[in-house]
């Protein structure tokens, strides 16, 4: 029966293409067929006494129109409905030719209008659509330990907590644990700091991943060890096969290579702050259980639920809190591994996904528009298919063939400017972000997702703009009161455009204010410059504090002197570079207070060299040495929170230092009270970010407080950059082995500060720019539709002393109610939608009235622009040449 | 006597089966219907040509160009081993429909009861 079914298929298709193809020859032997009939026929009428010329006649009666009859035979074939579709499509484009600058402004509306939908959609599809690399990625789960009162989800847990759960669990098949490790690669070419991660033992199988080359990290496995990503093998090792049990110097140290990652693994110590690992080492044991130094993450066993996870996992963690009173983990939170890779960038391609949709929206209503001007001035052609026979559905379908052809070359545009346009986007992501490491990882491009995605939509735009037009031209007659509903259309068409563009200009303008009110935020220094780069020291080679704060000494004292340098500083963590310092703190007296700071080790020069006002005491000099007494300076905010009515100079303040000694039974960590004196106060300054606003700091002078990683700042009186290489040579002069990172201009560092802001203000702006430019063109074709249409009736006005001033008004009168609505409807859009956009705003509320205001009366402005143009032409109009054209 | 229109659906059948003795050109089969039916069933060649297309699709028929018997040609329908297996399936079929139709023609009117 399938056979037969088949057979049938077949048949049917090989005959309608051989008919296809053979057209002149089936046509031929149809007329001969009939031809024969029609003899026959007459012939037999002859017989039964006609007259030849009876015969004839009867037979015709009989027969009626041969032309009838064929295409009855034609259109027994599917081949014909195909042939019909193939007419439309030539009538189309020649309609479509001859109608050019109407073709052009449709094609063109359209191209935008599904290009940027087609942008927008290849980054949500690289966020969001693009699964984990790793297989049966909805069973992985990061694990956050809750902390306090408040149960607080933090990152971090401690290692000794993390090896209990990872002992006590039933509930996930295996639990491993990472955290981010940079480290310094020497001996083969230049020395190089390379962004990695600490893993445990079985991390891998946990993520699901197995090495192209050796094994990865076993129990036994403790240290010395190393993994390479595919990336770092290929750049740094040439792909050597047999770079397996090879020596490798990390640190100073010697390490043996044990395995290379398949190049599908781009893993992040950190989704969105750090770039991908290159290279993989042990996590070191740390047994203090308040120490929070590895992240967490799970895979599900087969066929367990999150929630029965989540219940074993937190009742673990409970029990072991109890048991060991310094563990700060009561509880654990999960979140599937998916959605912490993801993040917020998921919010922002939604954003973008609705933004651009508007812009979509108006150009289908703007086409439609057109398309509704443009049957008005078919309707006789409408009329005469009418009249030959042409059916509702026959006209029905040639206008929307006419649609499919618009929205088709006008998809075609808009993919190729999607194809341009797609890494263009790519670029300009902020970096530090999850989208910008989304859009990394997923290789963002034009995919056939995309591609897809970008047909689909073509076809569905054509629906939205065509039915309309085509049903109202394809109805039986148009009487005067259909005239006035097409008007009303074409009026609420426009309204919808103007409400729509308001609504994203009001976006546009909101971004833009919170951009400038950032840009223009006191960072408390002088951010023009200065040049900045990070040193770390590897630890095998600067062991010893003493010997850590000798080098730093060193690298200032040569740095200082450079003809442009005009000074020099150094710091832990610079401002503005996202690097949380904060530390308990303690303010003795009659009653303790325990509080928070930041600390900060610096050089001598780091505040001049910042340009950070001293506002009360001393600086930190050379003379605060090792084994001068602790001495520290505190920025405004600190002495107002601590000291607030008093003189905060030679108040003690009790801090802790971190002790860690490695051994072999893992990471010692102790932390020991220790009191210094407050010497000096110093003006505030944007520590973790531009729109963090300030909090209490702590800065202690570096040779008491040594550190291994340090970042130096240079005030420079020449262009910042171009300082760079003499800088570079003097810190190899010191140590060819140390590698410089970072090296960054710091408004270079405010620029990234300022760029996720920035990249959605690019993206709506240019959104919202399209969309006004859009729906000013709407405006104006419907006030010239308007005018045209009543051309006659200025015409009578103006012959009977009707002034310009007069007729300009009688023109803006038409489309003036529909314009109000629009923008009433815009505003009322924006109220309700602009609080989407809180998390990416600065000191700007929402509904801030003053971009409201101003938005409007720009919105005003276009609408008042694009339909006075028009009106002013109507004045121009001839009244003898008006009266004649009707 | 008033000629009729074909019932729904039976034109195929017809052709099939005027077809099954020999084969006939469009006029003889049109011709052939009229005069077995007596004249009942006339058949215009605005659904007979088509039907032939169909037919033909189908694989039940067969077109072949033959002289006439004035010696003009003309195209000459035949049945094909498919077809034949057709007629007989949509023969039974009708037959099966037709008493049944006509067993609940010949049933008492209800209204009496």
């Amino acid at each position: 029966m399938v056979k037969e079914v088949a057979m049938f298929g077949l048949r049917s298709i090989v005959a309608g293409v051989r008919a296809l193809f053979r057209k002149k020859q089936m046509e031929q032997e149809m007329d001969e067929e009939l031809r024969g009939y029609l003899d026959a026929t007459v012939k037999d009428k002859v017989r039964s006494g006609l007259s030849q010329e009876e015969a004839l006649r009867a037979a015709r009666v009989e027969m009626g129109s041969i032309d009838a009859v064929k295409e009855e035979i034609r259109s027994a074939g599917w081949e014909s409905t195909l042939e019909t579709i193939w007419q439309d499509l030539r009538f189309g484009l020649r309609v479509l030719r001859r109608n050019r600058g109407f073709t052009a402004v449709a094609v063109l509306t359209l191209a935008l209008g599904i290009g940027g939908t087609a942008v927008v959609f290849s980054l949500l599809d690289a966020v969001l659509l693009r699964p984990l690399p790793y297989p049966q990625a909805e069973r992985l789960f990061r694990l956050f330990p809750l902390e306090g009162k408040r149960r607080r989800g933090v990152e971090q847990a401690s290692y000794a907590d993390f090896r209990d759960w990872q002992r006590q669990t039933h509930t996930f098949e295996s639990l491993a644990a990472y955290d981010g490790e940079s480290l310094n690669l020497t001996g083969t070419g230049e020395p190089e700091r390379l962004e990695g991660s600490a893993i445990t033992p079985g991390f891998f199988a946990t993520l699901g991943v197995s090495p192209v080359l050796g094994h990865e990290f076993r129990i036994d496995d403790v240290e010395s060890v190393a993994m390479l990503s595919y990336a770092l093998w290929q750049r740094r090792f040439g792909g050597d096969p047999g770079v397996v049990g090879k020596s490798i110097h990390l640190e100073g140290r010697a390490y043996t290579v044990v395995g290379v990652l398949p190049p599908q693994v781009r893993f992040r110590s950190h989704p969105w702050a750090t770039p991908v690992s290159d290279i993989f080492v042990p996590v070191v044991p740390a047994p203090a259980r308040n120490w929070h130094s590895v992240r967490v993450l799970g895979r599900l066993a087969p066929g367990v639920s999150k929630e029965q996870a989540l219940a074993e996992m937190d009742g673990i963690a409970a029990r072991v809190a109890r048991a060991y009173p310094e563990s700060e983990a009561l509880g654990i939170a999960l979140e599937p591994l998916a959605q912490y890779v993801v993040s917020d960038a998921s919010q922002t391609a939604w954003l973008l996904m609705g933004a651009v949709a508007f812009v979509l929206l108006i150009s289908c209503s703007n086409v439609a528009n057109l398309l509704l001007s443009q049957s008005a001035a078919r309707e006789r052609e409408m009329a005469i298919r009418k009249a030959v026979g042409a059916g509702r559905g026959r006209i029905l379908r040639q206008l929307l063939t006419e649609s499919m052809l618009l929205a088709g070359s006008g998809g075609a545009i808009g993919i190729a400017l999607a194809y341009w346009a797609i890494p263009l986007v790519g670029r300009i992501a902020p970096p530090f972000s999850s989208l910008f490491s989304r859009l990394q990882d997923a290789h963002l491009h034009l995919n056939w997702t995309v591609l897809v995605f970008g047909a689909l939509l073509s076809v569905l735009s054509s629906v939205l703009f065509g039915v309309l037009p085509a049903w109202k031209a394809a109805r039986p007659a148009q009487s005067s009161f259909a005239a006035s509903r097409a008007g009303g259309m074409r009026g609420g068409l426009v309204a919808l455009e103007v409400a729509l563009s308001l609504v994203l200009l009001v976006g546009a303008g909101l971004m833009m204010k919170s951009l400038l009110r950032l840009l223009d935020a006191d960072v408390g220094f002088r951010t023009e410059h200065l040049l900045t780069m990070q040193v770390s020291l590897a630890e095998a080679k600067y062991r010893t504090p003493e010997k850590q704060a000798a080098y730093f000494d060193e690298l200032l004292r040569r740095l200082s002197p450079l003809p442009e340098v005009v000074s020099a500083g150094a710091t832990v963590d610079l401002p503005l570079t996202r690097s949380e310092t904060s530390n308990t703190v303690e303010i003795p007296g009659t009653h303790p207070k325990m509080g928070t700071a930041g600390y900060h080790a610096v050089s001598a020069g780091y505040f001049r060299a910042m340009g950070i006002p001293l506002l009360n005491g001393r600086e930190l000099g050379i003379a605060d040495s090792a084994s001068s007494p602790l001495v520290g300076v505190i920025n405004r905010s600190m002495a107002i929170k601590y000291w607030p009515n008093e003189n905060p100079i030679g108040k003690t303040v009790v801090v802790y230092r971190l002790f860690r000694e490695r051994t072999p039974a893992g990471t010692h960590v102790q932390f020991n009270r220790e009191v210094l004196a407050i010497v000096g106060v110093v003006g505030d300054v944007r520590q973790l970010g531009l729109d963090v606003p300030p909090d209490p700091e702590l800065f202690m002078p570096y040779d008491q407080w040594p550190a291994e990683e340090m970042s130096l700042v240079l005030r420079i009186a020449a262009e910042p950059s171009s300082l760079i290489p003499r800088v570079e040579k003097e810190i190899w002069r010191v140590d060819p082995d140390q590698p410089v990172t970072e090296i960054k201009t710091m408004d270079e560092w405010v620029a990234r500060e300022a760029a996720g802001r920035r990249f959605i203000l690019l993206l709506i702006g240019a959104f919202a720019s399209i969309a006004a430019v859009l729906a000013a063109v709407g405006i104006y074709g419907v006030a010239s539709y308007g005018m045209r249409q009543r051309t006659h009736e200025i015409g009578v006005r103006m012959a009977l002393g009707a002034r310009g001033q007069q007729i300009v008004w009688l023109i803006l009168r038409q489309n003036l109610s529909w314009l109000v609505i629009g923008i009433a409807a815009g505003l009322a859009g924006s109220l309700a939608l602009t609080r989407l956009l809180t998390s990416y705003l600065y000191s700007v509320r929402p509904t801030d009235p003053s971009t409201f205001a101003l938005i409007m009366l720009v919105q005003i402005a276009i609408a008042g622009l694009a339909s006075i143009i028009p009106a002013r032409r109507a004045t121009k109009v001839d009244p003898m040449v008006a009266l004649r054209y009707e | 006597m008033k000629s009729s229109e074909l019932v729904q659906g039976t034109l195929d059948m017809l052709i099939l089966k005027t077809l099954a003795l020999e084969p006939l050109h469009g006029y003889g089969i049109a011709l052939r219907i009229e005069q077995i039916s007596k004249g009942v069933f006339r058949v215009n060649p605005g659904s007979l040509f088509p039907a032939f297309r169909r037919l033909e699709r189908a694989g039940w028929i067969k077109p072949e160009w033959r002289p006439t018997e004035n010696n003009r040609r003309a195209k000459f329908y035949q049945l094909t081993t498919l077809g034949r297996k057709q007629l007989k399936t949509e023969t039974e079929e009708w037959e099966r429909q037709l008493a049944a139709i006509t067993r609940i023609m010949r049933a008492p009117a209800i209204g009496n009861l």
